[in-house]
């Protein structure tokens, strides 16, 4: 088990001694039991630090926020930034140096073990206590959740509410780390692509209906972009506006700029964009799930990568974010990779 | 009496190989289906998915990307790119529903005018029952 202690000890040790600027963990959240995002500087504020099976917030997002800051002040501060990562968390890290985006100096990394289980998926933990207002979840021994709610605390076996990536996880325990809390326990994974498997099983007719609908619900929010830790290009093919505008840039020069994919949010550009991101995603997503999660018209976007990941696997036995010395997947090619397609 | 649906080919070809295939076919008098545009491109790793998408976008009903065959590349390695890029995109349009018959590739060499004119005749041949693309289609 980890050992919340340990963790605030040693928070509290690498802030007072300057190790690390600060320290991006999870907090208490001021609304219910979901914890938030924490940014720590003050030794003093490392009591605030928590783990559970709530902290479901990939923080990798803010140290590529912290990496484009940085790029732009003039007196950088290059001292690592201490983050908590999960299995999934380390995997974008690895990631991350594998592109050389960052450094293995700019952060330091406090493991957690999500032992043997994972996060919990908010909806199924609603629907399972069927409208109880949880107060708090804890991870127990074999598997469980001890969660207290208004009225009491309970067991819950932990399959009937994880995140459905969690289910499919190939990693609960962090691939790279400085120092790591909890048991090194890896859950047996029988399917790891079974979510994928079950829409690829249907026919070809239901699987677009399946996307049709899902895909025509898609408000271009871009929630999705924004939260994922991937997407931290400067340019994003889906911003038309984002050439560069000078003063004698006529209105001509603009309306002519190539324009891939319409703004307006109908079925044909909501499939583009949704395709055109997860073939940038292709050989780099780590499944943390955060696209789907912070969805506000649940489209499973999680599918689509996820189908690049077991693409990847089976045709070019890739897997991503083991290794940091790999070369990419859309970089490389073996002399062997399939051909049975082609004519 | 209705029309026979014609459908409308998209192919990107290689400069170097397939588009000299194509020139061959041309200069030899081989007698193909002109329902292909053809897209020059200066390789065929140089096609980037999002040509594929923006082809069946705007309305193409079948999109071949065609190269030189593997080891033949002028840019020594750049088909084999391809090759892989071009896998995960069919996986990803045959995952979301669109029929597989729609988006194909090929390894054509300057001299194999013969081989691209069956290659269109056939694709042309798949794509007539299927009837025209509307899924990926702006406006359908």
């Amino acid at each position: 088990m980890v050992k919340l202690e340990d963790l605030k000890k040693e928070a509290t040790q690498i802030l007072k001694s300057g190790k690390v600027k600060y320290i991006i963990g999870y907090a208490k959240g001021a609304a219910g039991f979901m914890p938030i995002p924490a940014f720590i500087s003050d030794p003093e504020d490392a009591e605030n630090l928590t783990w559970n099976p709530a902290c479901v917030h990939n923080l990798t997002k803010f140290i590529v926020d912290e990496k484009k800051r940085l790029k732009k002040e003039k007196k950088p501060d290059n001292r690592p930034i201490g983050i908590i990562v999960k299995g999934c968390d380390s995997r974008a890290i690895n990631v991350l140096l594998q592109e050389k985006y960052i450094d293995r100096d700019d952060v330091y990394l406090l493991g957690v073990s999500c032992e043997k289980t994972g996060v919990v998926d908010e909806k199924k933990l609603a629907k399972t206590l069927k409208g109880q207002r949880v107060v708090q979840i804890d991870f127990e021994d074999n598997g469980n959740f001890l969660v207290t709610t208004e009225s009491g605390s309970e067991k819950i076996p932990a399959e009937d509410v994880l995140a459905e990536r969690c289910i499919e996880c190939k990693a609960n325990f962090p691939v790279v780390f400085d120092i790591v809390f909890g048991e090194k326990i890896k859950r047996q994974v029988d399917k790891p692509f079974q979510s994928v498997e079950t829409i690829e099983a249907l026919s070809q007719k239901d699987r677009w209906k399946f996307w049709k609908e899902q895909l025509d619900k898609c408000i271009r929010c871009y929630a999705c972009r924004s939260v994922c830790p991937m997407c931290y290009c400067d340019e994003c093919v889906v911003d038309t506006i984002s050439f560069a505008v000078e003063p004698d840039t006529s209105a001509e020069e603009k309306a002519q700029k190539i324009k891939w994919i319409e703004k307006s949010p109908n079925l044909s550009e909501n499939i583009v964009y949704h395709l055109t991101r997860a073939m940038h995603l292709a050989g780099r997503c780590i499944d943390c799930g955060e696209c789907e999660r912070v969805c506000p018209l649940d489209i499973p976007i999680r599918f689509l990568n996820k189908k690049m990941e077991k693409d990847a696997k089976n045709f070019f036995d890739y897997e991503v974010g083991f290794d940091p010395d790999q070369p990419s997947l859309v970089s490389s090619f073996k002399d062997e990779d399939p051909e049975d397609f082609i004519r | 009496m209705a029309e026979e649906f014609e459908p409308r080919i998209v192919a990107f070809l290689c400069k170097w190989c397939s588009s000299a295939g194509s020139d061959l076919a041309g200069v030899s008098r081989m007698e193909y289906p002109p329902n292909v545009i053809p897209i020059q491109v200066m390789c065929s790793g140089s096609v980037s998915p999002l040509y594929i998408l923006s082809a069946f976008k705007k309305g193409a009903d079948g999109v071949l990307v065609s190269g030189c065959h593997p080891g033949d590349c002028h840019y020594i390695k750049g088909n084999f790119y391809a090759r892989r890029r071009i896998a995960l995109v069919k996986g990803q349009l045959e995952f979301i529903g669109l029929e597989p018959e729609r988006f194909q590739m090929s390894w054509v060499s300057a001299a194999e005018g013969k081989k691209y004119t069956e290659i269109i005749k056939d694709f042309v041949n798949t794509l007539k029952p299927l009837g025209p693309q509307t899924k990926l289609r702006r406006n359908p």
